[in-house]
This record gives C-alpha cells, structure tokens and sequence, in this order.
C-alpha cells in the first residue's frame, strides 16, 4: 500500500482545528441553551391541561423529530432567505437548527420526567395550599429536573456531534474545517482521525461535566 | 396570598373551642355534639366513570369533633375524606366547609387546602427537602411568612411531634413513622381548622404505629377537628368521639365508639367488625 502514518500531521492541523471546535461548540453551547428553553416550554405544554398548548407541542415535536436536522438547516440557510429577502447569517441558522431540534427531543425528556413524579407529591403541595404553579416550581420540577439529568446529557452529546451536519452550510465548524485542510494536504487518516480526536475530548468534557451535576444533585 | 381574600376576612382561628371539646370528649356524651358544624356533607354522590363509589352519604362534622371513618378496602370512605379538600370533586350533592360551598366555582379551592390538613397514607414528603423545608413549605410560600418566623414555627411544630433533632435531615433517611409525624407537622404548619387523615398508619411496620397515633392522640386531646379513615380499631375506640362505618358508598352505621364495637346494630357492621382485629 506505501501508507506511513504522519503523526506530524494531525500536530500540525491542531491549531485549525481547534479554532474549528470553538465554533462547534458555540453553535452546541447557544444552541442547547436556547433549545433547553424551549425543550422545557414545550414539555411542559404537552403535560398541560390546556388542550390548545398541548396540540401546539405535540406539532412541533412531531415535526422537529419527523424530520432530518439537515433539512431544517438547510430550510433554514437557503429556503428562509427566500421570504424573508435577506440572507440569514450561518451561525444564526446553525444554532437555531440545533435549538429547535434539541428542543423537540427535550421536550418529551422533560414531560417524561415530570409524568414521572409520583401524583401522591402534586397532591401533597396542593394539599397544604400551594397554587399549580407554585407546585410545579417548588414540588415537581426540581425533583422531575434530576431525573432528566442523564437523557438530557445523551441530547447534549447527540447535538453536539449534530453540528458537524452543517458543512452543508459552509459554516467552518470542526467538520468543515477538517475538510478544508484535507483539500490542501490530501491527508485524510490522519486529519479525521484528529477531527474525531477532537470531538470525543469535547464530549468526554461534557459528559465528565454532567456526571458531576448528577452527583452534586443527589439526594442526601 | 390568600390573605386578601374576602373569606379570610371572617375570623381565622376563633371557633376553636378546646375546653369546649375537653368536656365533651369524655365518652359518655352524645354522638353528635350540638356544636358548631364545621363540615357538611349532604346528598354526595361519586363517580369515577361508571363507577359508583359514594352513593348518597350525609354527614356533620362539628368543631373539635374526631369522628373515624372505617369500612373495607374500596368502600367509599378514602374517596369521601378526598373530596373534602378537593382532591377529588364530588359528582353530585352539597359539600360546606366552615360555610364556604365547594362546588361554587368562586369558592377559592388554595385556600380550602390551606384550613383542611391532610395526612396521606404514604406520607408524600417531598423528598428534595430537608425535614424542616418540607414543614416551612406552606407558611413561606402559602402564608407568605418570612423563613426566619417559618422556621421558628417549624421547629416548635417539630418538637411537638417529637423530631426537633431531624431539622435538617432529608426523608430519605427517616423511619416510616418518623415521616409520619413530619407529615402531620407540615399539615399543621398552616394552622387548618380540620385534619384529614387517610390510613395514616396502613404503610407503616406495626411497631411504628404506635409514635404516630400518639401524635394524633395528642391532637385530639388539643380539639383538633379530625376526620381520621383508619384500621385502627383500638384508636377508634379511645380516641373517636363518632365511629361511621360506610359500606359500599354509604354509611352503613355511625354512633359512639362503644354503639358501633360493642352493640352494632346493622349486620353488615357486625360481620365487618368479626373480619378486623378489634383491640
């Protein structure tokens, strides 16, 4: 085959590449927080005894998972401008894209943990007088808030590696980046293997992250 | 919050009579006392779907009155005690509380909660909390009272329920009647004119049972208005001012502790009383 692996290489396409994560994870890190937002408006709306709220979330959760996130940005970056008559800037339309499709799949890993607190606590706080609201934000959320923890760290993970979908945009994340160095040296075991590199060391980090908030969130 | 409502107006705690109650819990005296009647139950009728499960129940809980409630699994009676504090509606007929009708609509149901105590089978403490949190949760957030006076409050209640050492411990870590009497402690926290108690002793390891009942003992013994559903019997007949039996959705038999176990009257009572372990 000829083939000698060139450790120099990946040294050598670190620095891009870096410069590469930190858009992916500022599209992940914006995008996850607007989405958890939105994630938990449209959990709790499902959960709802307003039929109206309840059907708006079960569309949009529908829609958002029925559909591949490469779509919606490209929907987004290339099929929005078209209405609106401006163009829509590539990060903007990244971190919507994953805000709007985290969201979707936070939503049911919110309503899954808020059906899942046992009706006996509702009746206890509405028992010594507190409001329904008072009893979701003091009764029900925090303790249905520690069991999304663990799902809620899969769709981090799962998001963050999303972004790399958005090469398609030309938006010079980690991916693109990669790609774009490969096109000047043609070294392609090497770069890929460094851009995998890369991603794992930013979701060991958060997945290390989120094992440490569950810990801390444990009950005494 | 509720304290600008205009049924707060009418005073909070003053129908409260205990030496009244003192005189009058002593056995001999009549089932009924004629006293004050704080709740009011006429003509209920339930339904969960097609079932039928309170067909028709009249009943008159008067100020400091401790009336127990007894009858099989699936009976009604567990169902009754809800509907009082409107954790379920009923389907049909007239419930008043302290003159407030439930089923109007304007009737404000927070603040129904706050006056009817309730004691659950399983506790339901809120796990997230410590001890002391889950005590103080109503005065701080229903009351409105600053947490340095609620926590006052919740460890004068904490004493008086035996657990002042357990402040700050989180449920988790309590035995069952240890989180028994923290239950009846956070119902008590909001000063209601009536306690509910549904089967507060039926999840508990038998020589657990015993802390509890002495906790509402006490109560009584104070003029707590409660409305006790329980297996007790022993507790029924030292403590209960009124026994009502109810049997499939309606009261079979109801009078003083010593009419109902020594003398019933219905057969259905009887062969009731011949199933549970009495005393």
């Amino acid at each position: 085959m000829g083939f000698e692996f060139q450790f120099g290489v990946m040294w050598e396409a670190l620095p891009e590449l870096l410069k590469g994560a930190q858009l992916t994870i500022g599209i992940a890190f914006v995008g996850l927080l607007i989405g958890f937002f939105l994630g938990a408006a449209a959990g709790l709306a499902k959960t709802s005894r307003i039929t109206i709220l309840r059907r708006i979330a079960i569309l949009y959760i529908e829609t958002i998972r029925g559909t591949p996130i490469m779509v919606q940005v490209m929907f987004i970056y290339f099929g929005l401008p078209l209405l609106l008559g401006m163009r829509v800037d590539p990060f903007f339309a990244a971190t919507s894209s994953i805000a709007i499709n985290a969201g979707a799949y936070i939503a049911e890993i919110v309503r899954g943990a808020i059906e899942s607190i046992e009706n006996g606590q509702t009746e206890a706080g509405r028992s010594i007088g507190l409001t329904h609201m008072q009893n979701l934000l003091y009764v029900v959320w925090p303790q249905a808030f520690r069991r999304m923890l663990p799902p809620l760290g899969n769709q981090f993970i799962i998001s963050v590696k999303d972004t790399a979908l958005f090469v398609v945009i030309g938006i010079g994340e980690l991916t693109r980046t990669g790609q774009e160095i490969i096109a000047v040296n043609f070294r392609a075991f090497e770069v890929w293997l460094a851009v995998g590199l890369v991603y794992l060391a930013i979701t060991l980090t958060l997945s290390k992250l989120l094992s440490i908030a569950e810990k801390r969130m444990e009950l005494t | 919050m509720t304290a600008s409502k205009p049924i707060l107006a009418d005073n909070l705690k003053q129908d409260r009579n205990p030496a009244d109650h003192s005189e009058s819990s002593t056995k001999a005296r009549p089932a009924t006392p004629a006293t004050e009647v704080i709740v009011k139950i006429r003509n209920v009728y339930k339904y969960f779907g097609d079932l039928e499960v309170i067909k028709g129940v009249d009943l008159d809980v008067s100020v400091g009155e401790v009336v127990v409630i007894i009858g099989a699994s699936g009976s009604g009676k567990s169902t009754l005690l809800r509907c009082i504090n409107k954790l379920e509606d009923v389907t049909s007929g007239e419930l008043v509380f302290d003159g407030l009708d439930l089923n109007d609509t304007k009737v404000d149901v927070n603040y129904v909660r706050t006056e009817v105590g309730m004691v659950f089978q399983h506790f339901n403490l809120f796990p997230h909390m410590t001890v002391l949190e889950n005590v103080t949760l109503g005065p701080r957030k229903v009351r409105n009272i600053p947490a340095p006076e609620a926590s006052k409050l919740g460890r004068e209640l904490l004493e008086k329920v035996g657990l002042s050492d357990k402040a700050d411990t989180y449920p988790g870590k309590l035995s069952g009647g240890q989180k028994q009497r923290v239950a009846i402690a956070r119902s008590l926290a909001l000063s209601p004119k009536v306690m509910l108690f549904d089967e507060p002793t039926s999840a508990l390891d038998p020589e657990l049972v015993g802390e509890v009942l002495m906790v509402m003992k006490q109560l009584a013994i104070e003029g707590m208005t409660m409305i006790v559903v329980t297996h007790e019997m022993g507790f029924a007949k030292e403590v209960a001012d009124r026994v009502i039996f109810i049997d499939k959705g309606l009261i079979e038999e109801q009078g003083s502790p010593q009419q109902i176990f020594e003398n019933p009257q219905s057969q259905r009572t009887r062969d009731f009383l011949s199933k549970v372990k009495t005393f």
